[in-house]
């Protein structure tokens, strides 16, 4: 296998459950050894994606491939998946379930529990070896997750909503885990709707929307496909409206502002001391991700918002 | 890879059963239940013939009057009797506790009793007074044929040896009906101890949400074969652990513990109807299991499955409603349709073979007819649980399952 072709490749990918379309002409590869952000409001088709690409669905056509090839269980020995739903045999014990997992991915039994052993104490549990999964708690039955979806250190790290439900010990513990698989040269998919953590991890990003590619690429070429800017305002006294910008975050005394491509920050702020406003910080930047996700998914998550209202339902560039 | 993780499969499935206390405890529950009634039985048995043998052979005091000039004096002397001498005060004498025992032994003892009264021993004890009464006659009787022979003869003390021939080769009896009939029980022991397991198991994964870990790590039909074999593996130690206190039983306690004295080295063992009931046992246990592990697939909860297995079980079973007419009157209509339904097929045909009402042809018909739909419903099983184990907590919808384009 040339070492220069992706990794994953996918390829007019569609798939329908009955007279539902849910992905419809899905086209993306994931690069050797990068971390790819997959992106998207929930009901997307990211999860539908994943499944048809370990070969849990069928598509209905398209291509998709890890290493050239359709996904077969002999891959399986070079995964590490951690799925939307997890979960543990409940009634075993926690070196048996993972030392299953292990021999499952290939160890033998021997190598399996000595990894086993010593990610437990790594993650403060060795002395719980010998308990029955359902005995631990939540945050500990994640840990045992994460140890048994790394356990073969797979060169495909696949992570779908990683951080879902994690205690902020489990996610440190996570992004620890990302790190070291990155350092190690492995390739890191993962769904998620942490945008700081897309920002800190990904190399590039695909955002989807309705079975459709909204956008991809490098995180710079994502947010410049969307153009505009974010002013992020410190100031005192009251915050006029303006055809000029849209007004994304309101705190006390700070917003943030989306500003158009074309609208210089200058006369923004020239705006801003005409009305009366002491400027106290002002701080121009690229659109972060967060609003470019609130952009395109703007009525879809502004039911469950938690205040950050839509700047604009402007639709970016579609690949 | 997938050889190596079937055995993977196979080991974990039965190492974590075999390993839970609460396994041993319901395995071991029924031969200590059994121990305990044979040992019950062994001890009732031993004192009843113990008490039987002393009440035969005591002598007791009793008076009697003989119509039936069938008792011999010296017979009833040896056995503590003497002829009453005022039969008209007898009873008052037993009731006022002056007589131990009175018998009055009527002109035609076929056709009237004989009158026994005696002062009260206890509800045992009291036994004795009819054991001695009709000792004292079948002695008597013996004395007067003058052949324990014919006494023998009399009382169908003997046995027969019959030989039955079909097409010029000998046809057997009862000898060649058991041996085909053990695949009735070997099914019938594995389906009722192995069906919830099976189910509980393939649920396992959904309920425990680790379908989509198993399922990228290994291929859907490995790990259910591997938990059919593992669950046939359980059933295995289950009837070993069941069988063995029965075997015991019968080889060192027949006697004590009243099992019927049966000639095992009299059985005969006919390839054909051994072969048949051996395909006949495979194909059923194939078609169950694929359709056990398709409930389970389905339904999101060993409960909601529960629901729909227990038709599945009734139907197995119903032909044990008419079992009588399978064995006197395979031909008529019921047993018939019960033949050649899936579902009844295992159950009539095994029991039909076994009593040699199943010709070559309707064999090789219910055979065939067991492997492919078994294997057809262990395919769509394995569909199933592909798609059906990943709808964590919905029942699948088998049309969508269908369109998934598996």
């Amino acid at each position: 296998m040339n070492a220069a072709a992706p990794l994953i490749h996918i390829h007019d990918f569609h798939i329908h459950f009955g007279s539902k379309k849910v992905i419809e002409g899905l086209s993306f590869d994931v690069a050797r050894g990068e971390t790819f952000g997959f992106l998207g409001s929930n009901g997307s088709g990211k999860t539908t994606t994943i499944r048809a690409l370990l070969g849990i669905y069928r598509p209905t056509s398209g291509t998709l491939e890890i290493n050239g090839k359709v996904f077969s269980d002999d891959f399986g020995s070079r995964l590490g998946y951690l799925p939307e739903e997890r979960g543990l045999y409940k009634k075993e014990s926690v070196l048996d379930v993972m030392t299953y997992f292990g021999r499952l991915k290939g160890l033998s039994k021997q190598n399996a529990q000595a990894f086993s052993r010593q990610y437990l104490d790594r993650v403060d549990l060795v002395n719980k070896a010998d308990v029955r999964v359902d005995k631990l708690s939540g945050g500990e039955q994640q840990k045992i997750q994460l140890g048994v979806t790394i356990m073969n250190e797979p060169e495909l790290l696949i992570l779908d909503e990683p951080t879902k439900g994690f205690d902020p010990v489990n996610r440190r513990l996570l992004m620890d885990i990302i790190e070291e698989r990155k350092e190690a040269g492995a390739t890191v998919m993962m769904v998620t709707h942490q945008m700081e953590e897309v920002e800190r991890l990904c190399d590039r990003i695909i955002l989807l929307k309705d079975g459709r590619a909204e956008a991809y690429g490098t995180i710079d070429e994502v947010q410049n496909q969307f153009g505009g800017r974010t002013i992020k305002l410190k100031y005192s006294g009251n915050l006029p409206t303006s055809s000029h910008y849209k007004v994304a975050l309101h705190e006390t005394n700070y917003a943030e502002l989306s500003v158009d491509e074309s609208i210089d920050e200058a006369q923004i702020l020239k705006e801003l001391v005409l009305a009366g406003v002491v400027v106290r910080g002002f701080v121009a930047a690229k659109r972060s991700l967060d609003d470019i996700f609130i952009q395109i998914y703007g009525e879809e998550v502004a039911v469950g918002s938690t205040g950050t209202a839509p700047a604009g339902n402007t639709q970016g560039p579609v690949k | 890879m997938a050889r190596h993780n079937l055995g993977t499969v196979v080991q974990f499935e039965f190492t974590r059963t075999v390993k839970k206390r609460r396994f041993w405890i319901a395995t071991l529950a029924i031969p200590v239940l059994l121990a305990i009634v044979f040992v019950l039985v062994f001890v009732s048995s031993s004192s009843a013939q113990n008490r039987t043998e002393q009440q035969k052979n005591q002598s007791l005091d009793f008076s009697y009057t003989d119509a039936s000039q069938l008792i011999d004096p010296a017979v009833a002397t040896a056995m503590g009797g003497r002829v009453e001498t005022s039969p008209g005060t007898a009873v008052e004498r037993v009731k006022e506790g002056k007589l131990n025992a009175y018998f009055s032994f009527p002109a035609t003892i076929t056709k009237e009793p004989v009158l026994v009264y005696g002062t009260d021993q206890g509800i045992f004890k009291n036994g004795t007074y009819d054991a001695v009464a009709k000792q004292l006659v079948i002695l008597s009787a013996q004395e007067k044929v003058g052949s324990a022979e014919l006494t023998a003869a009399v009382q169908g003390n003997f046995s027969t040896e019959a030989q039955t021939f079909k097409d010029g080769q000998p046809s057997g009896g009862l000898e060649t009906v058991v041996p085909p009939l053990l695949f009735l029980v070997l099914f019938y022991v594995v389906i009722i101890l192995l069906a919830n397991q099976m189910l509980a198991s393939t649920l396992e994964e959904k309920e425990n949400r680790v379908t989509e870990m198993i399922l990228t790590t290994l291929d859907p039909t490995t790990l259910v074969v591997g938990k059919v074999i593992s669950l046939f593996l359980v059933g295995a130690v289950q009837a070993l652990v069941f069988s063995t206190p029965m075997l015991l039983g019968y080889v060192f306690f027949r006697g004590q513990l009243a099992i019927p004295d049966f000639d095992l080295s009299a059985l005969q063992f006919q390839f054909l109807p051994m072969l048949v009931g051996a395909l006949l046992f495979i194909g059923g246990f194939i078609l169950f299991t694929g359709v056990l592990v398709g409930i389970g697939a389905v339904m999101p909860t060993a409960k909601d499955a529960a629901s729909v297995f227990a038709p599945v079980m009734i139907m197995m079973f119903v032909p044990f409603y008419v079992v009588t007419l399978v064995v006197s009157d395979p031909g008529s209509m019921i047993v018939q349709v019960f033949t050649y339904f899936p579902f009844t097929a295992p159950i009539t045909a095994i029991l039909r073979n076994a009593f040699g009402s199943l010709n070559g042809v309707s064999a090789v018909i219910v055979i065939a007819e067991l492997f492919v739909f078994g294997l057809l419903a262990l395919r769509v099983a394995v569909h199933l649980f592909r798609y059906g184990s990943i709808e964590y907590s919905r029942k699948l919808s088998l049309r969508r399952a269908f369109t998934k384009k598996g």
